[in-house]
C-alpha cells in the first residue's frame, strides 16, 4: 500500500514470524508448562480421588466431581481451570512481546521507520500471537486427553447429564471446547495487543491484562452490578463447561463466542489506530 | 497520508461496531419489539383452550425462575442463578428434566415405565418403577372434571370473576413466541398484597409459558416463572432413555405408598388447616404442636454449625415480634404475603397485609 517497491510474500512473513516466536526459550517453556499441568492433574486425581474439590467455584467443582475414572472429562476440567487465568495470561505475554517487547529492544523502531506497511506489520504480529494461543490450547487439550485416558481410564465420556458419549463424539466435544477456549484467549490477547502498541514496556501489558482479568472477575461477583455483567468478557468463561452437558446447550457457548468476537474487534481496532499514529 | 486516514476510519468503525455488539448482547432479546398481532380472544375462550390441552405437546425448552420475594427461599434462588432448568417431553408421558445443582446437574428421566434420577455431584442413580401408582393418578377426579374443558373454563372464570377481574391484556412475546396475556386482578375491595397475576399463554399450542405474580407497589414481578426457550415439535426418542453410566451407584426405590399418601395427610390433619375469608384475602390458619416450636433444631447436614436454638429463636431472627389479643407471636413479611406464628403454635398465612393475618389469628379458638 505504501511505497515499498517489492513486498515480501505474506506467507513467508507469517512463517518467519512463527519460527521467530517458537525459537524463543520462553515460548517453549510456557508450552512445556502447559503440557505438564494436565499430567499432574491426571495423576493426582488418579491417586487421591477428592484432591480437586473444595473452595472453588461451582462450575469447576461440578466438573471435578465427574473426572474420577472418566478420563475424557479431564480436558474439560483442565481447560476450564486454565481459561480463567493461565491461558489468557500466556496469550497476553505473547501480545506483550509482539509490539512492546520489540519496542523495548529497539527492534520496533527499525520496523516502523522502514518502508513497511504498519497494517501489515500488525497483521503479522497478530497472526503470530493468535496461532501460538491456539497452539497452547491444543497442546493442553491433547495432553489432557492422553493423560485422562492413560491415568484415569475410560475412552467414553460420561457427561454431567448422566449420559455416555462414545469416544469419537467425546473427541468432538473436546474439539468444540478447544475452539471455545481459543476464542476467549484471542479476545484477551487482542486487547493486550492494543495495550502493547501503546507502551515500550512488556511488563505494563502483562500487569494491565492480569489486573483487567482480576477486576472483571471481581465485578462479576458483585450482584448489584448485574446490569454490567453481560459486558464482561470473564462472564462467559464458565460456559465452556457446557460441552460436558448432554444434549449440548449452545446458548452460553454462542453468547461467549459473540462477546469474545466483540472484544476481538475492539482490541484489534484500537491496536490498528495506535500503530499507524505511533512515532517511530 | 490518505491511507493513514482510511486506516483510522476503519479502526474507529471497528471499535464502534465492537462496543455496539457488546451493548446489543447485554440488552434483553426482544426488548422494544412491537407486540405481535394476534386474533382477538375472550378470557373464557382463552382459558378453555388452555384447559383442553391436558397433556403437554412434545416440546423442548428451558425454564427459569426469578424470585424477588424479599425473602430467601432455600433452593429456589439457586435455580435462577445457576441457569435454567431444561425440559423435554415427547407428549406421550415421557419426560426429561435437567436441573443445575452445585455446578453439576440433576437429570430426571421418566421413560414411561421407570423414573431415573441422576445426580452428577455424587454420581448416583435412583431408580423408581412407575407401578400401579402412575395409572391411578390418571383417573383422579380432578382430571375427569377437566374432561369437558368448556364447562370447566366457564366455571373457573365465573368463580374467579366473583373476586377478580379477568381480562386478556394484549399480546407479548415469551421465549420468542407470541403469547396472549391473561390477567387476573383482585377486585378493589379485596384486602390483598397482590396487584395481579399475569399468565402468558402461547398463541399456538396454548401452553401457559410464563406466570408472573405482581405485588402492590412493585414494578418487577415478585415471582416470575416461565420458559426462556421453547420449541414445540417431536423430540429425539433417545432423550427419554436412560442407561446408568459406568461407575455410577444405582439404588432402587419402590414407590412407598405409606410415605407419600398417609403420612402427608396425617401431617396436614395434625396442622388442622382451615381457610379464613375468601377470594384473594383467604388466610390459611392452623396450629402446630407447641412442643415443635421449642424443640431443639438439628445442626446442619454436614455437621457444620446449624442455626442452633429452637424454631422460636429462628423466627425471632427472621421475623418481627408482635403482640395482641392472641398473645405474642412473630410476623414474617414478604412482598406478596404475610405469615404470623404465635408462641402457642397458631399459624396464619396468606397473600394479605399484617392486619388480616392478625384478624385471622384472633378469631381462632
Amino acid at each position: 500500500m505504501t511505497t515499498a517497491p517489492v513486498r515480501a510474500p505474506l506467507p513467508r512473513l507469517l512463517r518467519s514470524e512463527l519460527r521467530f516466536m517458537l525459537r524463543r526459550p520462553r515460548t517453549l517453556i510456557a508450552l512445556l508448562a502447559l503440557a505438564i499441568m494436565p499430567v499432574i492433574a491426571g495423576v493426582s486425581i488418579a491417586i487421591a480421588a477428592d484432591s480437586m474439590g473444595g473452595g472453588r467455584n461451582a462450575a469447576i467443582e461440578g466438573i471435578a466431581s465427574m473426572v474420577e475414572g472418566n478420563g475424557m472429562m479431564l480436558p474439560v476440567l483442565v481447560l476450564l481451570l486454565a481459561v480463567t487465568m493461565l491461558l489468557p495470561l500466556i496469550g497476553s505475554m505473547w501480545a506483550a512481546d509482539a509490539i512492546a517487547g520489540e519496542a523495548a529492544t529497539g527492534g520496533l523502531r527499525n520496523l516502523l521507520l522502514a518502508p513497511v506497511s504498519r497494517v501489515r506489520l500488525l497483521a503479522v504480529k497478530a497472526f503470530g500471537v493468535a496461532t501460538l494461543s491456539l497452539l497452547a490450547v491444543v497442546v493442553m487439550a491433547v495432553v489432557s486427553v492422553l493423560a485422562g485416558v492413560v491415568f484415569l481410564g475410560g475412552a467414553e465420556m460420561v457427561t454431567v447429564s448422566g449420559t455416555t458419549l462414545p469416544f469419537t463424539e467425546a473427541l468432538g466435544r473436546v474439539a468444540l471446547l478447544v475452539v471455545a477456549v481459543t476464542v476467549q484467549v484471542w479476545a484477551v490477547a487482542a486487547v493486550a495487543l492494543a495495550i502493547s502498541t501503546c507502551t515500550d514496556h512488556p511488563l505494563v501489558v502483562l500487569a494491565a491484562a492480569t489486573g483487567g482479568i482480576i477486576i472483571f472477575t471481581v465485578l462479576g461477583e458483585i450482584p448489584s452490578l448485574d446490569w454490567l455483567h453481560p459486558l464482561l468478557l470473564t462472564e462467559s468463561w464458565e460456559a465452556v463447561a457446557d460441552v460436558a452437558r448432554d444434549p449440548l446447550p449452545m446458548n452460553g457457548l454462542t453468547e461467549g463466542f459473540l462477546r469474545a468476537a466483540c472484544y476481538l474487534v475492539i482490541g484489534y481496532s484500537l491496536a490498528l489506530a495506535r500503530i499507524v499514529t505511533r512515532d517511530g | 497520508m490518505e491511507t493513514k486516514k482510511t486506516v483510522l476510519a476503519v479502526a474507529a468503525a471497528g471499535t464502534v461496531a465492537g462496543v455496539a455488539g457488546l451493548v446489543l448482547l447485554a440488552s434483553p432479546a426482544g426488548a422494544g419489539e412491537a407486540p405481535p398481532a394476534l386474533p382477538e380472544i375472550g378470557p373464557e375462550a382463552l382459558v378453555e383452550s388452555v384447559l383442553s390441552t391436558t397433556e403437554l405437546p412434545a416440546l423442548s425448552g428451558a425454564v427459569s425462575l426469578e424470585n424477588n420475594l424479599g425473602l430467601p427461599v432455600p433452593g429456589l434462588s439457586e435455580m435462577g442463578q445457576d441457569g435454567a432448568v431444561r425440559v423435554f417431553t415427547d407428549g406421550n408421558g415421557k419426560h426429561r428434566l435437567q436441573l443445575p445443582s452445585d455446578g453439576g446437574e440433576t437429570t430426571v428421566i421418566d421413560d414411561g415405565k421407570t423414573v431415573w434420577v441422576w445426580d452428577s455431584v455424587d454420581r448416583t442413580v435412583q431408580k423408581t418403577a412407575h407401578g400401579a401408582e402412575g395409572k391411578g393418578k390418571a383417573e383422579t377426579p380432578l382430571e375427569s372434571r377437566f374432561a369437558d374443558p368448556a364447562t370447566a373454563a366457564r366455571e373457573l372464570v365465573d368463580t374467579m370473576r366473583a373476586d377478580s377481574t379477568v381480562a386478556v391484556d394484549g399480546t407479548a412475546r415469551v421465549a420468542g413466541r407470541p403469547v396472549y396475556q391473561l390477567v387476573l386482578a383482585p377486585q378493589p375491595d379485596e384486602r390483598t398484597l397482590l396487584r395481579e397475576i399475569r399468565v402468558s399463554v402461547d398463541s399456538e399450542t396454548r401452553v401457559p409459558l410464563q406466570i408472573e405474580v405482581l405485588a402492590n407497589g412493585q414494578a418487577d414481578p415478585a415471582v416470575k416463572v416461565g420458559f426462556t426457550e421453547f420449541t414445540a415439535g417431536p423430540q429425539d426418542a433417545s432423550l427419554f432413555q436412560f442407561t446408568p453410566p459406568a461407575g455410577a451407584e444405582v439404588t432402587e426405590q419402590t414407590p412407598d405408598k405409606e410415605f407419600r399418601g398417609e403420612s402427608a395427610e396425617d401431617l396436614f390433619a395434625g396442622l388442622d388447616i382451615e381457610p379464613y375469608g375468601e377470594g384473594w384475602d383467604t388466610v390459611l390458619t392452623g396450629t402446630v404442636p407447641a412442643d415443635l416450636l421449642t424443640s431443639q433444631l438439628p445442626t446442619g447436614p454436614r455437621g457444620e454449625a446449624g442455626p442452633g436454638g429452637n424454631p422460636l429463636d429462628l423466627l425471632g431472627t427472621i421475623g418481627k415480634e408482635v403482640s395482641g389479643d392472641f398473645g405474642t407471636g412473630y410476623v414474617i413479611k414478604a412482598k406478596v404475603g404475610t405469615a404470623l406464628i404465635t408462641e402457642d403454635g397458631k399459624v396464619a398465612l396468606g397473600f394479605v397485609p399484617e392486619e388480616v393475618v392478625t384478624e385471622a389469628v384472633n378469631q381462632m379458638k
